[in-house]
This record gives structure tokens, sequence and C-alpha cells, in this order.
């Protein structure tokens, strides 16, 4: 089996969200350095305040402020934070009930070392320096040993109301592509195309997958194919893609290779936009750095007959 | 409330699974879960045209490979068009869907499988990408710290202490010893704190699988399993989504899919819990009455090998083939889902009176 292939494969998106009207009060007031809790029909006073009650679903709007202290209904020592938490050095995560609430707050509290934190002890929110209504706003808790603050009066009515958030979201992979395709990418390096066949249906699939679609068995007769292939269908881009540094218009099209019974995709060059036709045959043009083709151009063959590539549409 | 009847007697019939394994550099998700496809079809005899639905269970975030669901479909043979849905959840959940299938009547045979690949990411962060977009997410609490929180809220309350769970994580490994399937097996080490309350053997073992089984109807079970294993009673359900809402050290979820299962009604010998971590066995030892005289787990579960995503299928999947092997006459099978046990499915199994 040749070498397994492996590259670093980073997810991240920044994901816009609209908030709803008690969620918009409650980081609107972390901004101001208010906390907000929602009260129920039957008289409970959530913190964070939700949009339903989990229990009846009933709609809530009654907003009332909660203190910024608390105490610790349960907490674990995190001796080795990780990227996005909230601090950077050791810190108990610790499910808070704030004075005044009836539900607890999940957040960090920055404590010198786990025997310094306890269930039951007191903590007080130490307030962000930077607040841009998110619950980020609250840096973290912090011990405290005063007597419980004073909730204000806030009724949750704010002059400019945040109404979204930004949540960035990162996740980071070791991509592994598998065997199929890492026979197909090992191949590509030296500027060949293989595919996979099915040893049920005798299909050629190209670029392997490791299995057959409508057979569910295995391909591992490795197939070279191509260089050279057919047009089978395309479509003319007009508009510029981010980051693509190619004129518009161009086309892009279905390509069966030789030898193959599915088409790929690519670009056709070499050859005005307005010219390309079905049946065209093309043949690759590889990257300066090779490991792929960059494009595909015209052979200069009469064009293919639409019966010897009408299956592979 | 009673357990309602089913409508229809149904049962799971086979189940297969790869060995669960830390990496699987060299296969795709497809080439993972095709040989487990093949193995639980041989065993009935079944080919992909005779089943009439398929149903998965699988998350693109785990390995970070968009539609994954889709390319794992080659591995089924889908053409002619099949009848064929996907839950971005646990297989557990997509094996619930098969069976409402079965029960209107519109299939007699399911396929139904699960796959996760955690070795390409770092599971423990993909999973914070499930909760509470607003208000938690944005802190990337882990789903280990999450488990911490509860264990300590445990041991708060005295329902366990560190020996108690490091006892849970030994009996599982050592069970598991007989499971050739399995990632973690015999001795090991308690080791040091991940977060505490929770060593790292009290967490599960990080790793890639997949599985599968086969369900059948009435007489079609029959033909197609020497001791079907009847599904008696399925039922789900969950809990609020916010943490500091509910009572950590209770599943009222997992009770009340426990008791419209049917798993009250008479006592079981066997029961597969889907509990990644060991502070959860004790949780739902507690919400699902399992008392000492019941097996729990003898497969080693989810702290012997967690293939996201299909370990709570599996937990359903080694029931059954107990039931198969004339190892059990009743078990309950659990699968979890979410945080802090969030969402619950149970389960309750039986083989033919013999």
């Amino acid at each position: 089996m040749p070498e397994v292939l492996k590259a670093p494969l980073v997810v991240e998106f920044p994901f816009t969200r609209s908030l709803g009207p008690v969620q918009s009060a409650f980081l609107t007031g972390l901004r101001e350095r208010v906390v907000l809790g929602v009260r129920t029909g039957d008289g409970r006073t959530l913190v964070p305040p939700v949009e339903y009650d989990p229990v009846t679903s009933e709609d809530l709007h009654d907003l009332v402020e909660v203190a910024p202290t608390g105490t610790v209904t349960t907490w674990a020592w995190n001796h080795e934070p990780r990227r996005g938490q909230p601090l950077d050095t050791p810190f108990a995560w610790v499910l808070v009930r704030l004075d005044g609430a009836d539900t607890a707050l999940l957040h960090v509290l920055d404590a010198p070392g786990p025997d310094a934190v306890r269930t039951g002890m007191r903590v007080r929110v130490r307030w962000a320096a930077q607040r841009s209504g998110a619950v980020t706003d609250i840096a973290c808790f912090e011990p405290y040993d005063g007597p419980p603050a004073e909730p204000g009066t806030h009724d949750g009515r704010f002059e400019d109301l945040v109404t979204g958030i930004v949540a960035p979201a990162r996740l980071d992979y070791t991509y592994s592509p598998g065997r199929a395709q890492s026979g197909y990418l090992h191949a590509l390096a030296e500027r060949r195309a293989v595919g996979e066949r099915c040893p049920s249906c005798r299909k050629v699939y190209v670029p392997p997958r490791g299995a057959c679609p409508t057979c569910g068995v295995a391909t591992t007769e490795q197939v070279e194919v191509g260089p050279r292939g057919t047009v089978t269908t395309y479509c003319i881009v007009n508009i510029k893609a981010k980051n693509l540094d190619i004129e518009v218009p161009y086309v892009y099209a279905h390509i069966a290779l030789d030898g193959a019974d599915l088409a790929l995709h690519g670009r056709i060059g070499g050859i005005p936009y307005d010219q390309v036709r079905m049946g065209l045959r093309v043949e690759p043009v590889w990257s300066p750095g090779g490991g792929h083709p960059d494009h595909y151009r015209p052979t200069g063959e009469p064009d293919a007959d639409y019966e010897t590539y009408k299956e592979l549409l | 409330m009673p357990a309602p009847t089913p409508l229809r007697d149904i049962a799971v019939v086979a189940f297969a699974q790869t060995d669960h394994r830390r990496t699987t550099d060299e296969f795709s998700e497809v080439e993972m879960l095709m040989p487990v496809l093949h193995e639980v079809l041989d065993r009935t005899g079944l080919r992909t045209g005779d089943i009439g639905f398929t149903c998965s269970g699988s998350s693109d975030y785990l390995a970070g490979r968009a539609f994954s669901f889709t390319m794992a479909l080659d591995g089924v043979g889908a053409w002619p068009p099949i009848s064929e849905s996907h839950v971005e959840m646990d297989g557990a959940w997509a094996l619930y869907e098969a069976w409402t299938k079965l029960l209107t009547g519109e299939a007699d045979t399911a396929l139904v499988y699960a796959y996760g690949k955690s070795s390409p990411g770092s599971v423990r962060d993909v999973l914070t990408r499930q909760l509470d977009p607003y208000y938690v997410a944005p802190l990337w609490p882990d789903s280990v710290a999450l488990a911490a929180l509860q264990a300590q809220a445990l041991i708060d309350a005295g329902d366990t202490d560190e020996p108690a769970l490091a006892a849970v994580a030994g009996r599982s490994r050592a069970s598991a010893a007989d499971n050739s399937h399995a990632q973690l097996r015999g001795s090991v080490p308690s080791g040091d704190y991940l977060v505490r309350p929770l060593r790292t053997g009290d967490c599960p073992p990080i790793g890639d699988g997949a599985a599968a089984v086969i369900l059948a109807a009435g007489e079609r079970a029959r033909e197609l399993c020497e001791r079907p294993a009847w599904i008696r009673g399925i039922d789900h359900r969950i809990e609020a989504h916010g943490l500091g809402v509910r009572d950590l050290t209770d599943s009222p979820s997992a009770r009340l899919a426990a008791e419209r299962a049917g798993a009250f009604e008479r006592p079981v010998d066997t029961a597969e819990l889907h509990a990644p971590f060991t502070s959860q066995e004790v949780v739902l030892r507690k919400a699902l009455r399992i008392g000492d005289e019941v097996s729990v787990n003898p497969s080693g579960g989810a702290l012997a090998a967690n293939p996201v995503m299909a370990t709570g299928l599996v937990r359903i999947g080694e029931a059954a083939a107990r039931i198969h092997r004339g190892e059990s006459r009743r078990a309950l099978a659990h699968a979890t889902s979410g945080p802090c046990l969030q969402q619950n499915l149970v389960a309750v199994l039986e083989g033919d009176p013999r």
C-alpha cells in the first residue's frame, strides 16, 4: 500500500446569529454590566434567560435584574486551557447561581488552584474591559467573600440593543483521504490519472472513492485512464470567484477521460469560450508545480461522436 | 403512564461492527464502513436490493468532511434508487427511525448503520459545536469539562467518589478483554486528571469505527435469524439544553424513555449503557433502576470503544447479539446524545421464550 497521505484542514466560519428579544436584552445588559434574568409563570427566575420556559414552553418576556454575585453549584478544574476558552491560565469551569436567580449560568472561575474551589463558594462577576454584547463580556468569575450585592432594578429596556452576535468557529483537522483517493493523488503527482474498476459492473470510476456506488462493493483494480478525454457537457462562468485568478468568461466542463465511465470536471482553456462544444477532445495542461491539471485544452482531434459519450453525461 | 404495545413485532436480526481503533488513516469513511455493511448483510443472506429501508447516523463535523454521509452511501450500492434516510445523530436514532418505518408496514426489513472518525480532529472541541451557540459555545466548554461538572455534582451529592468511578472504569475494561472489537481492553491506569475530578481513565478512548444492524418484522425476522432480538419497546426523550436548568445528578429523560419502552415491567438480565464517562454510568444506574444482579456493559461499553455517532447503535447491537447467542433473555440498551446525558434513548430487547 502506498504511503498514507495527510494534510492539515482548517474549517472556519464566522457564524452571524440574530437574537430573540430575551437574548438580545441579556447580552445588551452584559455590555452595560447588568445581569438580567427572565421570570417564569410560576415565579422562578432563569439566568441565563431564555425565550421559552424549558418546562412549560410558555413565551417569556418579564426581565428582571439579578446580582453580579452568586454561589458555585458545581465545578471542574481545568489545568490545561484550550483554544477559545475564556482564560489562558488554569481555571475552574463553574455553574453559578447568581443571587436572585433559580438556575445556574455556565462560566469560568479565576482561582489560584483546585484547593481554592469548592461547591457552595461565593463568587462575583469580573467584567471584561471591552464589552460588545456577548457572553464573554463576563471575563470570568472571581472568589468573593462580601455580602450578596443588591441587584439593581433594570427592566431590560435599552436604547441601543444588541440584535446579533458573530460567533467565530474554527476546527482543525489532519485530513487523510483514504486508500483509493490516496492512490489517485499519488498518480496525479506523476501527471497520470488513475481510476478504479468495479469488479461487479466493470465501470471505471475517476476519481475513485473506493466503492462502486451502484454495486456497493470495493473497487480495487487500478486502471490508468486518459490523459485525453471528451467534453460531455459544460457551462460558461461569468462571475469571478473570490481569490481565483482566472478571467471571465471561461468554460467549466465535464470531461470523460478515455477509459473512464464517469466524467470529472475541469476548466477548458486554449480556445475562445464561445467555441467550446460537447464532444470537444481535450488534454490536460499540468500546473507548473504538478499535482493536478491546471486546465484542459483542445487536442485538435475531430470531435467525438455523441454515441461514444452519451452514457457519460 | 403504561408503555404502548408496538403495532408490529420488529427484531434486530443481525449486528456487525469494525474493530474500533485510535486511527484509520488508511481508510476513507466509506472504506471503513463497507466491510461492516457486507458482514451484516452476509449474516442474513440479504442483499442491498432486498432491504426495504436504509437509515444511517453520522456527523460531518467529526472528520471535517462535508457530506460524508452521501459518500458513505456508495458503500450500500444505492442503485436503483433505494428508500433511504440519514440522521445527524448517533445511529441509535437512525434505528429508531427505521423501527418507525417498519411499524408503518411500508417496509419489512431495514439496514441501519453508523460511523464516526474522531481521529482527524479534536473531538473534545468538535462537540462544543453542538451547544447553545449564544450563551455556551462561545466559551468552548469541551466535552470532558462538561462531564467533569456532572461528576463533581455527583460527588457533592454523595452519589459516588473517585474510587467508585475508577471501579466503573476497571470493570468496563476488564469486561472488554473478551471483546476483540474494543479499543481499550484489560488493565488501564486511572491516569492523571484530564479535567478534575475526571481522570484519563474515566474518559472514553478516542477512535474510529462503524457498526450496522438489520431489523426485520414478524415472520421475516424468524426467517433471517434463529433467535431474533425482539424490540419490545423503544423510546427517546430530551431535557432542556440549559445545563444550569437541569439536575445533573439525575436523568429524568432516561427514566421516562425507559418507562415508555416498558423497561420497568419485568427485570432485565443485561444492560448496555451508553456512558462515555464513568460518572454517567452512576446517573444511568440510578435513573434506570439497574441493580447489581444485572450484567452492565459486558462488551466494555463506551469506556472501551467510543466511535462517536456509532457508540449508541453498538449498545443496541451488543445487547441484541447477546440475545442472538442465547446469553440474554431480556436486555436493556441505552444510547445518549448531547452534553451530560441530555438526550436518551432506551430499547428493551427480548428473545423468544425457550
